[in-house]
């Protein structure tokens, strides 16, 4: 089977999983940028058992397997009572997920603004929220630029934990599987497509946040 | 002066970092219009007071006063006492994402609520006069040591503060800059500034401080006018310290 063929008869689903895949991508990385910031303020706040919190959120989400993540949310929170749909729980697995990378990112933008013009903030008399709002979090964010970049990038490849449930319609790498076992001639062809349209999105991405840096970046 | 209520005052203040015994039993009083200048070896403990005196430290016992008034132990109350001590730090500090205008403006539109016109105008008068007003639309990045300093200083004056610290304002710059902050500070002691300054600068001291305070391992060791104690020392430890620094 070639690409011609492939993509007469498939087309249109491919369409959709193009979308799917970058719309749970939009959704994903834009909560999880909200949900890194807030974490980020805990992790700094002036009151411990927020800063606790913030750091164990983090080390869990960072160092668990995202397919581990996502059979705990899919299978084991129905446990609880708490049973979500399909693709919801492949949104939360994958929020979870990059809020604590995000939150990484953030830490290390605001490591590089140093304590001396936080403590300059607090001497002209900025409280702790407005020392973040004015001079922590708009630098946090200029500076993390390039790192969100390359993370929403990997949040686009993390919803591929798609396949692993049953969705409708289907992302990207789920529409693989879903062609590879009905056409069993297809061979690698499938792949190759999904492929193109991840390679391709990500260059994208890559270039729009180089732009992005560009302007905003912080003279040192 | 001395029925005065002093501007800032410092009653047996004591500051362990852990083991440390970094302040040991302060008593100082600041009034109003005084140039108090703090001298001592490294480490004896002169940065630690400063951050004391506007709360960036906390203190074990004792009290700190600012107009007789203690200051409050933290939130907005604090913040805004913070506010009436401006602070001059080493290493400038000053804001790396915004312009010296917005640097200046920053603490009078949020903390104390002036319009943004008033206080740009405010900030611009300021900026002239310590010299940088030219550089207003540059980033921090863009000036020299010297013009850095004295931004973060007209920063720290928009705030109308009572008292100045400054803490070696002066030890991060090239030498060629030096005397272009110290003519600013020299200007701020004439109008009648009260200031507290950290700094080995000596010609400084004798020509516009009241007094100097002599620290060494966290303790007050002792004080004099400029002339008393750089003419005549009375501890070995400052005789010691003055021979180091004037290169014996
Ligand atoms: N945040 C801190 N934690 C622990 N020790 C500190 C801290 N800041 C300063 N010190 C120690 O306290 C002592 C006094 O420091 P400092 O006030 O900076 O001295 P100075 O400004 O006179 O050089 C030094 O021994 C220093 O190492
Ligand atoms: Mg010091």
């Amino acid at each position: 089977m070639g690409y011609a063929e492939l993509i007469a008869e498939y087309g249109d689903k491919y369409l959709h999983a193009i979308w799917e895949t970058l719309s749970m991508t939009a959704v994903c990385f834009a909560v999880a940028m909200v949900l890194s910031i807030l974490i980020t303020v805990m992790r700094v706040s002036p009151i411990k058992p927020l800063r606790i919190v913030g750091d164990i959120y983090v080390q869990i989400f960072r160092n668990i397997p995202g397919v581990a993540l996502l059979v705990i949310v899919a299978y084991a929170l129905p446990n609880l009572k708490i049973a979500l749909p399909w693709k919801t729980c492949v949104e939360v697995t994958v929020i979870l997920l990059a809020s604590a990378f995000g939150s990484e990112n953030f830490m290390t933008g605001i490591n590089a603004i140093g304590v001396g013009q936080i403590e300059a903030a607090r001497s002209i008399g900025l409280t702790f929220g407005q020392t973040m709002m004015k001079v922590v979090i708009p630098q946090a964010l200029r500076s993390a630029v390039l790192p969100m970049t390359n993370l929403l990038i990997a949040t686009m490849l993390t919803t591929a934990l798609g396949s692993q449930v049953p969705l409708n319609p289907q992302e990207l790498t789920g529409l693989v599987s879903y062609i590879t076992t009905r056409s069993t001639g297809a061979g690698i062809v499938p792949f190759v497509i999904s492929a193109l349209c991840y390679a391709g999105s990500a260059v994208l991405i890559g270039m729009v946040g180089n732009s992005i840096d560009k302007k905003v970046r912080i003279m040192r | 002066m001395a029925d005065q209520i002093p501007v800032i005052e410092l009653q047996h203040v004591d500051k362990h970092y852990g083991k440390l015994h970094v302040l040991r039993d302060i008593n100082l009083s600041v009034h109003k219009g005084e140039v108090l200048v703090l001298i001592g070896p490294s480490g004896s403990g002169k940065s630690t007071l400063c951050r004391t005196i506007n709360r960036l430290e906390t203190i074990d016992s004792g009290q700190i006063l600012i107009e007789g008034k203690e200051l409050p132990q933290e939130g907005r109350e604090l913040a805004q006492m913070r506010a009436e001590i401006g602070m001059v730090f080493q290493s400038f500090n000053l804001f790396a994402h915004k312009t010296i205008l917005q640097n200046v403006t920053l603490g009078p539109i949020e903390v104390l609520k002036t319009p943004k016109n008033i206080a740009e105008a405010e900030a611009m008068e300021l900026l002239d006069r310590v010299g940088v007003a030219e550089q207003a639309h540059k980033v921090p990045a863009q000036l020299s040591g010297g013009q850095q300093q004295r931004v973060a200083i007209a920063r720290s004056l928009a705030m109308h503060p009572k008292a100045m610290l400054f803490d070696e304002p002066t030890s991060a710059l090239d030498p060629e800059m030096i005397n272009e902050v110290l003519e600013v500070m020299v200007e701020l002691a004439r109008e009648g500034m009260t200031m507290v300054v950290v700094t080995h600068e000596m010609n400084f001291a004798r020509r516009v401080s009241n007094r100097v305070v002599f620290m060494a391992d966290g303790q007050i060791v002792e004080e004099g006018t400029p002339d008393e104690f750089f003419d005549h020392p009375k501890s070995d430890r400052a005789k010691d310290f003055l021979d180091s620094i004037r290169g014996h």
